[in-house]
């Protein structure tokens, strides 16, 4: 459905996206995650077709996207990472000037999704709060019923609530056999819609994956506190992997295996499990180490 | 042409169209009401243009007030009009392209089944309506003054003021072309802004400076402005046909470069 092929672009400064192939089935979500920075925008930019590839191309239902501009966008709906609209509008009149750019006969699946993200479309948009305009940006990507959807960054801005309503909407979507393409830099949004992503990394993809293979990579970290500190020492010495310790707490890494850190800690009365968020590089900190030097 | 974004972009932009029409249709019926109490004094007012130095009257176009068009070409043709729409071709064209990219709006304009060759044709048809309306409700301004205050006591050249207001839209077709340009390539809404208005302004005292002084009248050659002569056209002097060919010629060269290079350049949206 999606085909990148041998895309490359180098910018002035000698960055850019370096001899990128993948492809993307019917019916597939696929999920690009990357630190910022990497080159998942600059990717999102040619797969839309906004840019041309120095060599490579990419192509949508056998569609050149650069070459053939204006065709290939009846198939596709994009959310853009950065929402700007126009001067002076409305969500409704935003709303109404994409429906008849798109040619849209029928409102009804517009109907709905405005219903389901509970958001007043008759609000101006300079005067919507970031998640609001997020909301009438997601609106407008669905609302033609695209057989693939372009998603950049698509739950940045959005509430806990709206997050998993956007979810559910994804995945009714991927049922309907839709193909879904979408760039995050965090791991959990990946994790909960995507069959498979690539892990990118200064414009070159170190890896793609299954997403239960890219679960098992992941590296997690937690602070154990223990009621009595003469435990630390002994929980020390238990094999797994410590990152620091300080009076009774210690902070563990741990990569795959629960059952180990589960196992250990059960021999000790512990008073409080904390678990970090951590940046990409920190969760596939061994992968970008092994691998990461290729580029 | 994308008639959905046309008509979405005329109704955006076509309050400041008329805000400028009205206000230029406004100043055109002020100076013909003008017109009749300075008719009556003709001699004297001639006699003070005399005696300033010569290259002042020429710059600003000061042409003698033996007949209304000549008046009005010269207190409003010269001058202010040229700026109030050298002030819509800088402002405008840069709102309608580099704005849209630099905001990122674009994206959406593009994530849609049309081509950026439509795009830009349609925003460059939208800045030319613009343009063509504020020209259009300044010469029906114009014969409206002319009836309405001179009826057939002065003498009133329809023909020539028709002209006069043909080659100012003219000139600023050109002019809005060479903006377009400027915004098209430009992803920085602001840069774009400062380089057609300083494009703009350079060629606008280079064309007065070159009239100003004959030893610098080089100067004025390099300016479009040259081919804009309304004093001349009323007086029938010049060649109107030719000066209103090439303005044609630049601007329709000028906007198909815009088009043809917003196809192939990158977007960073």
């Amino acid at each position: 459905m999606l085909t990148v092929e041998h895309l490359t672009k180098t910018f002035s400064n000698g960055k850019g996206i370096f001899d990128v192939s993948f492809a993307v089935k019917e019916g597939e979500v696929f999920g690009f995650l990357g630190p910022n920075g990497a080159g998942k925008s600059t990717m999102i930019r040619h797969i839309m077709g906004f840019m041309k590839p120095d060599k490579g191309y990419v192509k949508i239902n056998g569609l050149d996207t650069w070459k053939e501009q204006g065709k290939v966008q009846t198939y596709v709906g994009y959310l853009p990472g950065e929402i700007s609209f126009f001067d002076g509008m409305t969500g409704k009149t935003f709303l109404d000037f994409m429906a008849n750019m798109q040619g849209m006969k029928d409102l009804g699946k517009r109907t709905s999704l405005i219903d389901r993200l509970q958001f007043d479309i008759h609000t101006p948009i300079r005067k919507m709060s970031k998640g609001m305009k997020q909301k009438v940006g997601i609106v407008a990507t669905f609302m033609h019923d695209p057989a693939v959807i372009i998603l950049d960054e698509p739950t940045s801005g959005l509430d806990p609530l709206m997050q998993k309503v956007f979810i559910e909407i994804v995945l009714e979507e991927k049922y309907r056999g839709k193909t879904f393409l979408m760039s995050s830099h965090s791991f959990p949004e990946i994790e909960r819609t995507c069959d498979r992503a690539a892990i990118i990394k200064d414009g070159v993809i170190i890896a793609v994956k299954d997403i239960h293979e890219l679960q098992s990579m992941q590296r997690k970290l937690f602070e154990v506190t223990f009621e009595h500190p003469t435990d630390v020492l002994s929980f020390l010495d238990s094999g797994l992997l410590i990152e620091s310790h300080e009076g009774n707490r210690v902070r563990v890494a741990v990569q795959g295996n629960y059952d180990k850190f589960v196992e250990e800690t059960a021999k000790y009365k512990i008073r409080n499990i904390d678990i970090f968020t951590q940046n990409l590089e920190d969760i596939f900190m061994n992968y970008y180490d092994r691998e990461g030097t290729i580029s | 042409m994308n008639v959905t974004l046309y008509k979405q972009m005329m109704k955006v932009y076509m309050k400041s169209f008329m805000n400028y029409a009205f206000g230029s249709a406004f100043y055109i019926i002020l100076m013909f009401w003008l017109y009749p109490s300075i008719a009556n004094n003709t001699k004297a007012i001639d006699e003070l243009v005399a005696s300033m130095p010569e290259g002042v009257g020429k710059a600003f176009g000061l042409n003698g007030f033996g007949s209304a068009e000549a008046f009005i070409s010269g207190e409003y043709y010269g001058l202010i009009l040229v700026l109030i729409l050298a002030i819509v071709c800088v402002q405008l064209s840069t709102q309608l392209m580099a704005k849209l990219v630099d905001q990122g709006s674009m994206a959406y304009l593009l994530s849609t089944p049309t081509t950026r060759g439509k795009v830009a044709f349609t925003q460059a048809s939208v800045l030319t309506t613009g343009l063509f309306l504020i020209m259009a409700v300044t010469s029906i301004a114009g014969f409206a003054g002319n009836a309405w205050f001179l009826g057939d006591q002065y003498e009133f050249d329809t023909s020539r003021f028709i002209q006069m207001n043909m080659a100012a839209f003219l000139l600023f077709f050109a002019l809005g072309g060479i903006c377009f340009l400027v915004s098209a390539l430009s992803n920085d809404e602001k840069k774009a802004l400062s380089i057609s208005g300083m494009i703009t302004f350079g060629f606008f005292s280079l064309d007065l400076l070159g009239k100003i002084s004959e030893k610098i009248e080089w100067m004025k050659y390099i300016s479009i402005f040259t081919l804009y002569k309304p004093g001349d056209i009323v007086n029938g002097h010049g060649n109107w046909v030719v000066t209103s060919i090439s303005l044609s010629l630049i601007g329709l060269a000028s906007f198909s470069l815009a088009i043809v290079l917003f196809r192939k350049r990158d977007l960073p949206l």
